[in-house]
């Protein structure tokens, strides 16, 4: 006798957060934010030549100074790239707060609509050092969080970025890393790869990750 | 009449595309009124999981096996275990697995982390069925007159790549356990590949649509083992593929009453 075959319940896409939180400061003026903005566009091309991930991953993008969340967590299809232009200060710390609020909002709203996440990736690209004060309370949340698996945090130097300071922010055990001049795109081109792996992967915390040609890991 | 059963496992696309084998192993063992079932779903950052894998699954059933001819005969028709009993058994069903994952890995020459896979086991009687779940994966059982039933809640970290393996220094403290007493109708273990399709995911309760035709099959097949072509096709359906690119198991069990005077 035939039986039926089984049915599929409909279920959200898992998602794949990554928040990126970029230095539109004065200093970015000229060239370096012009390359910002090409690699950011890069990064969505890239993402939407592989389906699953572009399903899955999230983006969001804060700006600073003044911190401004330009893009709110949307899908990559929902996602245009900014046009963004450079002025103003280096709060970093501020900055770095609005991140991680914004990502906790976020992941709230996952769960309570049933969608499972990975682990959400926070992307940190400066040419400067903060001009704010509270960065090193924003700097220790970052280090909590990263110990407690909230987050992957990648800081990003540019130029003359204040690396000493980077290092400071970023987690021990992943390094700020300077950018290779300003060759945004092929970072982006490797965020999207990380995405695509992280987004394809089931188990397995971690992830290996493709070698970072785009620049130098300082220690 | 008694307990039918049928494990079987698929590639997924995703370990097809990168030449990687079936990461996933289900297998059953039956005698008389009681049923024994295991399944496992090796990482997929660990090098050996389809070796470690099948030996977990292998492992947990010889133990229980062993058990079963001393203490579980004593329960067998009667009362449920209780929990603690039931705890006390997987946990020494772990302690073997364990074992015999480091013996392999000594031999093998690696770490025993690259033996890392989940474990879902269970054994059952018409009366009730005792089962624990180590990592992710799924257990859901029907009673008789009964609707489908997950029987435990998901073990995710907050994050989806992430959960325990029997090889995790916290897989007896993960180890999750549960008795449930009850006529029992029908059973289906899982590993993680089918759960996007077979579980509603807001809150965690089984789609009956997906079950009820698994059962039905059930129903209408005399010997499930043989008459296999109706799981192995939808296993690998492109339907299904569409769906999930993971290696995917099912085991199905099946209680048939129906001849009992």
């Amino acid at each position: 006798m035939p039986v039926g075959l089984p049915e599929f319940v409909e279920n959200p896409e898992n998602r794949c957060p990554v928040l990126l939180l970029l230095d539109t400061s004065g200093s970015m003026a000229g060239e370096p934010i012009q390359e910002l903005n090409r690699g950011i566009a890069a990064f969505k091309e890239d993402i939407l030549k592989d389906t699953k991930a572009s399903l899955s991953v999230e983006v969001a993008i804060i700006t600073f100074g003044p911190v401004r969340l330009i893009q709110d967590f949307a899908t990559i299809d929902q996602f245009t790239p900014p046009r963004l232009e450079a002025s103003g200060k280096t709060p970093i710390g501020e900055a770095i707060d609005c991140a991680l609020d914004r990502l906790e909002a976020r992941k709230e709203t996952y769960k309570a609509n049933g969608i499972q996440y990975y682990r959400p990736w926070v992307f940190l690209i400066t040419d400067g050092s903060p001009t704010d004060t509270c960065w090193p309370l924003a700097a220790q949340r970052v280090r909590e969080d990263e110990a407690k698996r909230r987050l992957c945090f990648f800081a990003v130097g540019v130029k003359d970025a204040d690396m000493n300071t980077l290092r400071q922010i970023a987690p021990h055990e992943r390094p700020p890393v300077l950018l290779n001049g300003l060759d945004f795109r092929s970072l982006f081109v490797w965020l999207s790869t990380s995405m695509k792996r992280v987004s394809s992967d089931k188990i397995g915390v971690a992830v290996a990750l493709p070698p970072v040609g785009w620049g130098q890991i300082t220690s | 009449m008694d307990w039918k059963a049928i494990a079987r496992s698929a590639t997924g696309m995703s370990h097809k595309k990168q030449q990687l084998p079936c990461q996933d192993y289900g297998d059953f063992s039956i005698s008389h009124k009681g049923i024994l079932g295991a399944v496992a779903d090796g990482a997929g950052s660990a090098k050996h999981s389809d070796v470690g894998a099948k030996l977990t699954v292998k492992t947990a059933l010889n133990e229980l096996l062993q058990l079963r001819s001393y203490t579980w005969q004593l329960h067998w028709y009667a009362q449920p275990l209780s929990d603690q009993q039931a705890r006390k058994i997987f946990a020494n069903t772990l302690k073997k697995v364990v074992e015999a994952l480091q013996k392999q890995a000594v031999s093998g020459g690696y770490s025993i982390n690259d033996l890392a896979c989940t474990l879902l086991v269970f054994l059952a009687t018409p009366n009730w069925v005792a089962a624990m779940q180590i990592g992710d994966g799924f257990i859901v059982a029907r009673l008789q007159e009964g609707e489908h039933q997950l029987l435990f809640p998901p073990d995710k970290g907050e994050f989806i790549n992430e959960t325990t393996f029997v090889t995790s220094a916290n897989a007896l403290n993960e180890m999750q356990v549960r008795v449930l007493p009850g006529q029992q109708k029908f059973i289906c273990a899982s590993t993680d590949g089918l759960e996007r399709v077979a579980i509603r995911m807001s809150d965690w309760t089984p789609f009956p649509p997906f079950f009820q035709p698994l059962e039905e099959y059930m129903v209408e097949t005399s010997h499930p083992e043989q008459e296999d072509e109706y799981i192995r096709n939808f296993l690998d359906s492109e339907r299904l593929n569409a769906k999930t690119d993971d290696d995917k198991t099912l085991l199905l069990c099946f209680y048939d009453d129906s001849k009992v005077k």
